[in-house]
């Protein structure tokens, strides 16, 4: 259980972090602008949706959109998962590279620690934080539980479905950290990989091409399910199918450095 | 002071056959040496000699490319976590976390080696007190000169009591009073039992600390022999002799 005394040092060092607090501060404040819109055109609409036998509700039009915009299309503001593109490797791109950068990745190999509790121990730390980020964003909707009626079971399948997302970012994040030197390369890697794994299908449509496997690889191909309320095994497989390839490929290089010294 | 350690019937530590290669060239090859507690080995060697590499080994963090690392006679290689209970390592330069503070940075290092709660906090403040750390203690790594960061290095590398203690150049930086209460911390190791290399580019500090002197040259080990706190010119020589390509006679 040497990975916990990772994690417990990356969590400290995340903590004391400005870069951290600073972007969890201003991302919360937008995802607290884009719930007031979006609870303003709930309310807006509330009479005329009322009318319709199966018309959206609270969760639809508030909880869900908050945490992205893949089913309303209206990105701006930006919901959870599109700020999450940015952000995550935003945090992640100091987690091997900076150690690698200040010199201290062998203070680690040198504690006895083999390179899969460095890269878990790191990977948790930032998991941790992200479900905090998530929970504050679940807590705005929340907050009105006791005024609004919420499809519980749309909403828990919405959450998941972006936890999954935050892990497979947070995983890329880490796996780019771990082949640089310098953490803002890590950064741009990881944004550009996200940004591919979001943008694949579209790009593929645009050009004409609908191929299975294109669609397959594309990140809303499995998010967009979970975001309606539909929780598949084979969406979950793929996000965690990414998890363990991005932490393995952090993993190899970690003991690749080891190897050479 | 620290306390004595029992008597083990292995050496601390035995290198056999060592070599390692760095970006595609020899850094170290066919090195052995042994070294018994209590003992303080002085590892000498111009700039590229292979001392940090040897001391990298030795730490754990670097794998030799072939033979074998022993510590307490126990393969080192086989069993790396040994590394996280029996050695403390002071690289060159003492890489820290610049966010963390002093005590953080003990905690970390003793939790990384497995140390919790009371025994933790014990050794901390202990090593605290020892190394003179109290003025620090609430102060950022960072923000730390580079003497300051030495003595916070030495301090994470004593935390956990180990057997073996790896100091690469742990003089650099520090000031003639520092110097003489670093020698005092490495005379007061040796004395409780725990077996010292100390790699480094002045002379006078191998012949007032170090009972025997490994001199390297080109990765290989071209002296080794015994040291005399008043035989400065016959080290001097040795060193010499050894850096300019010849291999010096063992003491």
């Amino acid at each position: 259980m040497i990975f916990l005394a990772v994690m417990r040092l990356e969590l400290r060092r995340l903590l004391v972090r400005p870069l951290a607090w600073v972007l969890a501060a201003l991302t919360l404040a937008e995802l607290a602008w884009r719930f007031v819109l979006l609870l303003g055109n709930f309310l807006g609409s509330q009479v005329r949706l009322a009318a319709l036998p199966s018309g959206p509700g609270y969760t639809d039009m508030v909880s869900v959109p908050l945490l992205s915009s893949l089913l309303t299309g209206s990105f701006v503001p930006f919901g959870l998962t599109e700020l999450a593109l940015f952000m995550v490797p935003l945090l992640t791109m100091s987690t091997l590279a900076g150690e690698r950068n200040q010199g201290t990745l062998p203070l680690l190999f040198g504690s006895g620690l083999t390179s899969s509790s460095i890269v878990l121990g790191k990977y948790l730390a930032l998991m941790v934080w992200l479900l905090l980020w998530l929970m504050l964003t679940l807590a705005m909707p929340l907050s009105l539980a006791h005024a609004a009626h919420f499809d519980w079971g749309k909403l828990a399948s919405a959450s998941l479905g972006t936890l999954l997302l935050l892990a497979t970012l947070g995983a890329i994040g880490v796996a780019c950290s771990a082949y640089t030197t310098h953490p803002a390369i890590a950064a741009v890697a990881g944004i550009m990989m996200a940004l591919a794994l979001c943008i694949l299908q579209i790009g593929a449509q645009t050009a004409g091409v609908s191929n299975g496997v294109i669609n397959w690889i594309a990140m809303p191909t499995h998010l967009e399910p979970m975001l309606r309320g539909l929780v598949s095994t084979s969406d979950i497989a793929w996000f965690l199918l990414l998890i363990a390839l991005a932490l393995a490929l952090a993993t190899r290089r970690l003991s690749a450095d080891k190897e050479r010294g | 002071m620290t306390p004595a350690r029992p008597a083990s019937p292995h050496p601390v530590l035995q290198l056999d056959q060592v070599s390692r290669k760095r970006a595609g060239r020899p850094a170290v090859q066919t090195l052995s040496l042994t070294l018994q507690p209590g003992q303080v080995l002085g590892l000498l060697g111009v700039n590229g000699a292979g001392k940090s590499t040897t001391l990298s080994m030795v730490a754990g963090a670097l794998r030799p490319d072939s033979g074998s690392i022993k510590l307490n006679g126990e393969d080192f290689l086989e069993h790396p976590e040994l590394a996280a209970r029996s050695i403390g390592w002071l690289p060159e330069r003492a890489p820290l976390w610049p966010e963390l503070t002093v005590r953080e940075h003990l905690d970390a290092h003793g939790r990384l080696r497995g140390m919790h709660g009371a025994s933790l906090k014990q050794s901390r403040e202990a090593i605290i007190e020892r190394l003179e750390l109290q003025p620090l203690v609430r102060r950022l790594a960072g923000v730390l000169s580079q003497g300051q960061r030495q003595r916070l290095g030495l301090a994470c590398a004593l935390l956990h009591r180990p057997v073996l203690l790896v100091l690469d150049e742990p003089a650099n930086a520090l000031d003639p009073v520092q110097v003489t209460a670093l020698r005092a911390v490495i005379r007061e190791q040796a004395a409780a039992g725990t077996a010292v290399i100390l790699s480094t580019h002045l002379l006078p500090e191998v012949t007032a600390v170090c009972d025997r002197v490994a001199i390297l040259h080109e990765g290989m080990l071209r002296h080794e022999g015994n040291v005399h706190a008043d035989d400065h010119a016959a080290l001097e020589h040795a060193f010499f002799e050894v850096a300019m390509g010849g291999t010096a006679r063992a003491a």
